[in-house]
């Protein structure tokens, strides 16, 4: 029974927007659902919020390893937020400045937007930087080619790579111009690196990509039903009171 | 005295430079010459709000004229039925510019409408009004999706009928899938090394497909996890998701038959921030060093960074995302990958109940259908270029097989409708 | 002493001294341009009132002697933690540190809280309170708000939801909490089930559809756009084949699933090379950071 409702809920939301989406008058209630969406997960932080507090509190009062740590965590959170919400340090707008708190709460020399851009954008660009380290690792161990697969992986990696570099005009600039074969069309640099990157790019990626972009469509669509003909209801849990 | 002749030589002299650049000026500023065959058609497939609006450019809208005789063109429009309307501006197109979309019509109102050429000093040509007027009507199917539309029932009903005949018991067989069957393993080596697994949903919303799909997988894995008795952790990105997660893992543990064994501090918020979620949920896997973990959901650049320290903490790792930029990744440094629809299959694999596989076998449906058209489609281009060969392309009949290529790709793949 | 503790200190102490060096010169230093700001109030009461404040602006070393330019302490000490931060972010390559562990809790907490303040002023504040209570938030936060707005009423059912979601919380009928995520994971597989058929499946479809065999306008055959189409069209059947999944990899199959999984092993292999120079790229972003912006090196 407590599955019952929600069950039909999903059931009616989601066959009404698919009909929907052939009925120009209605058309746009799909995006109308999702920018309530935007809102559902706003309020949804007290959830989410109330939870890293309770874990971080859980960690403090029982004075696991690392507490320190979640007190930090805690302060970093609790001045953050207050600073974000008071507007701390914002001006007001300069065309109504008798409201104290109309300006922009990212404005530049507010208390937020320091720690904006000097904490959380920096750590932000430094981890995303890292992927250059992770990356570099990840090619090392995978390409010891263990089998013809990960052989073909190499290969065409090592291709492209160096087709998008300097290398390619220093290793393979020197092929002529000319044709093989009389009017084929194929002439020689046709297999220098850098146009070989391309070939690759548009005649081997191309469709790979095109076939797993099909497959994940009806895959889509696949799951899209299941949940909503209540074929996989997982995600509701459970019907019973634990 | 001298001052005088002077005077009268400077005027003497700038007399003939004014009267002649002011004749040039006036002979430059002409109005330009208006725009031919203006029409408007109601667009298609709406509801009755916009009318698309086509006309030849002025005569005097050349692209290499300088000083530019055309700068822009102006429309407006009146009520047709409306004696005491006006005209009012709508628009002004840019030159060089030959349609233009009024998106603010009432349906069923009928509107005439008006273009001007604008040239040099706001010099305007002679307007050129509609013959008739012309009225948005509310289109209540749209018709240009007729063809999807019979694409999605196809492929919808496919699903549903293997569905029904799953559930009145006709056996299904389905390939195996490596990366599945490593699950199993995975969870079981975990719990002899006494550590934990690690199950990372994604990190977007639960409004996005990729996340859904996810939780219904990290029911299969709770379950098994709940038999093995293996410590399962599962940070999450987003609270919704942390919601929905907790509640699919309760009834995971409730249906293995382990409640007491379900503990919700192990699934838990970290922040919605991508970097911030996976430089916590790296330093944890550092440190708690989990011996199986679970990549399923929408990845981002992140993936990487979660792939390589699960490898570098010597964990067994099964990646599945629809993320066609992450796949690389995944595949490069994961044990095994769930490539697209993989992933998507895998909550059918893993719960193995024949509607589930049911499902399966109605996405097979829907790329023999899709496949079949492409080598149809594909057949019937060869067969018309090899026809059309040689033929000068120009004020021909289209062939018979001409225009079903063209059918296929502007109607039924596109946005023609039945026509 | 261990030697590896004895080198890290000597590394730490050199670091220092330079860090000290650089910082005396006069490096890694903020400079601002006092703009001053007067701004009219717009009801006046009466008497014209005028608010004046002051704007800082960021500007290059270079015009450190200008008048209106002076040092700024705030925006230094954040370059100097940013500095820092960022090499605590990269000390975790060489394994988990404490210095890493602080960074990464001020992270998730700032992150965190960023999250929920954005939220709360783009979300709850612009799309919530000010379209169902106008009048009110343009007195308080939105001055800009048409006096004449009426309240959405549209607005109140996703404030309905919310409330059933927040209904988690309490000790008793918390399952109510299922009926808006039930609504919105039905909305989401509706609306998906419809985009990505439409884009990812009847488009992916139309775009490959191209002629096997193709000739020039004289009639000569293009052979090598021939075969490229050909290949074109022989990647996407056999990697869709691969993807069945009632046919067993059996006999034919086996061999037409293999040229598929090859052909998608050729495309993840480009895109893996392709993203590599990106990253690259970041590295060197931060490392520009470091040397230019801080060290000025």
């Amino acid at each position: 029974m407590k599955r019952t409702i929600p069950l039909l809920i999903s059931a009616i939301t989601g066959f009404v927007l698919i009909g929907t989406a052939f009925i120009p008058l209605f058309v746009d209630w799909g995006n109308i659902a999702m920018s309530w969406f935007n809102l559902l997960a706003a309020f949804a932080f007290i959830l989410g919020g109330g939870n890293l507090l309770k874990m971080q509190l859980q960690k403090i009062s029982a004075q696991q390893p690392g507490w320190g740590y979640a007190a930090v965590t805690l302060i970093a959170f609790f001045i953050t937020l207050f600073v974000g919400l008071a507007k701390v340090g914002v001006h007001p707008n300069v065309k109504f400045p008798e409201f104290a708190w109309s300006g922009d709460y990212l404005q530049e020399d507010g208390v937020f937007w320091w720690l904006f851009e000097y904490i959380f954008t920096p750590l932000s660009a430094t981890m995303f930087a890292l992927l250059a380290f992770y990356i570099s690792s990840a090619a090392f161990r995978a390409f010891r080619a263990k089998n013809t697969e990960a052989t073909i992986l190499l290969i065409i990696a090592v291709i492209i790579l160096l087709g998008r570099t300097y290398a390619s005009v220093w290793l393979t600039g020197w092929f002529p111009d000319e044709f093989i074969i009389g009017e084929s069309g194929i002439k020689y640099s046709d297999f220098n690196l850098q146009n070989l990157s391309e070939i690759i790019m548009e005649d081997f990626t191309t469709p790979g990509m095109r076939a797993i972009k099909i497959g994940i469509a009806l895959g889509v669509a696949s799951t899209s039903l299941k949940v909503l003909l209540g074929v996989d209801r997982s995600y509701l849990g459970s019907d019973q009171e634990a | 005295m001298q001052y005088r002749i002077f005077k009268l030589a400077l005027i003497l002299l700038l007399l003939p430079l004014v009267s002649v650049s002011g004749l040039s000026v006036i002979r430059a500023a002409e109005p330009p010459a208006p725009p031919a065959d203006f029409r408007a058609e109601d667009v298609p497939g709406d509801a009755g709000t916009a009318i698309d609006l086509f006309w030849t450019l002025s005569p005097d809208d050349q692209p290499d004229l300088k000083p530019r005789k055309v700068l822009r063109y102006v429309i407006s429009r009146k009520e047709a039925d409306n004696e005491e309307s006006k005209f009012e501006n709508i628009g002004e197109p840019t030159y060089r510019v030959n349609t233009f979309r009024d998106s603010n019509c009432e349906a069923g109102t009928p509107y005439l409408y008006q273009i001007e050429a604008v040239g040099q000093e706001s010099l305007t040509s002679k307007p050129v009004v509609l013959n008739e007027p012309v009225i948005a009507s509310l289109q209540w199917f749209n018709l240009q999706r007729s063809w999807f539309a019979v694409f999605v029932v196809l492929i919808c009903g496919s699903v549903i009928v293997f569905i029904r005949l799953a559930r009145s018991g006709k056996k299904l067989k389905v390939r195996k899938i490596a990366g599945l069957e490593a699950i199993n393993d995975a969870v079981g080596r975990a719990t002899e090394m006494g550590r934990s697994c690690l199950f990372v949903p994604g990190i977007q919303d639960i409004n996005d497909i990729q996340t859904v799909a996810g939780i219904t997988i990290l029911a299969q894995v709770a379950e098994t996890t709940a038999d093995y008795r293996a410590q399962l952790e599962v940070p999450t990105s987003r609270s919704l998701v942390m919601t929905t997660a907790r509640d699919t893992v309760e009834a995971a543990y409730l249906s293995a038959g382990r409640p007491d064994e379900y503990n919700e501090d192990d699934i838990y918020y970290i922040t919605d921030e991508q970097f911030g979620y996976v430089a916590s949920v790296t330093g944890k896997m550092v440190r708690d060093k989990p011996a199986a973990c679970f990549y399923m959901g929408a990845f981002y650049a992140e993936s990487l960074i979660l792939a390589e320290t699960g490898n570098s903490v010597g964990a067994i790792q099964v990646a599945g995302t629809a993320m066609p930029t992450q796949l690389p990744f995944f595949v490069a440094a994961c044990d095994f990958t769930l490539i697209g629809e993989e992933f998507f299959a895998a909550s059918a694999y893993l719960s193995g109940e024949p509607q589930q596989l049911g499902s399966l076998k109605g996405q097979d449906f829907g790329k023999l259908i899709g496949g079949l058209l492409l080598i149809a489609g594909c057949l019937i281009m060869t067969l018309s270029s090899i026809q059309s060969r040689g033929v000068a392309p120009d004020n021909q009949e289209p062939t018979y097989l001409q225009s079903a290529s063209n059918y296929i790709i502007e109607n039924i793949l596109g946005k023609g409708g039945f026509k | 002493m261990k030697q590896s503790t004895l080198i890290w200190t000597i590394l730490m102490v050199a670091g220092g001294a330079f860090l000290l060096f650089q910082a005396s010169k006069g490096n890694g230093r903020v400079y601002v341009r006092e703009i001053p700001v007067e701004a009219q109030a717009s009801q006046p009461e009466g008497e014209e009132q005028v608010y004046r404040w002051t704007r800082y602006q960021q500007v290059t070393e270079a015009e450190k002697g200008e008048p209106d330019v002076r040092f700024s302490l705030s925006r230094t000490l954040g370059l100097w933690v940013a500095a820092f931060s960022t090499l605590a972010i990269f000390s975790f390559l060489y394994g988990d540190n404490p210095i890493y562990k602080f960074t990464e809790s001020v992270f998730v907490g700032v992150s965190a809280a960023y999250a929920m303040v954005v939220a709360f002023w783009t979300e709850i504040m612009t799309n919530l309170y000010a379209k169902l209570l106008p009048g009110l938030a343009r007195i308080t936060f939105y001055p800009d708000i048409d006096s004449t707005a009426r309240p959405d009423y549209l607005y109140l059912i996703p404030l309905v939801l919310s409330i059933l979601l927040l209904w988690r919380l309490s000790p008793k009928g918390s399952w109510i909490a299922r009926w808006p995520l039930a609504f919105f994971i039905g909305a989401t597989a509706g609306i998906r089930l419809i985009s990505y058929l439409e884009t990812d499946f009847v488009g992916q479809l139309q775009s490959t559809v191209m002629p096997f065999i193709v000739f020039a306008s004289d009639g000569s055959l293009l052979w090598i756009k021939s075969l490229r189409n050909t290949i074109f069209i022989v990647g996407v059947v056999s990697c869709m084949i691969y993807f069945f999944f009632s046919i067993e990899h059996e006999g034919v199959v086996k061999y037409i699933s293999r040229l598929g999984i090859w052909f998608l092993m050729v495309t993840f292999g480009a895109s893996f090379a392709y993203t590599v120079m990106g990253r690259i790229a970041l590295l060197s972003g931060r490392l520009v950071f470091l040397f230019n912006d801080w060290l000025g090196i």
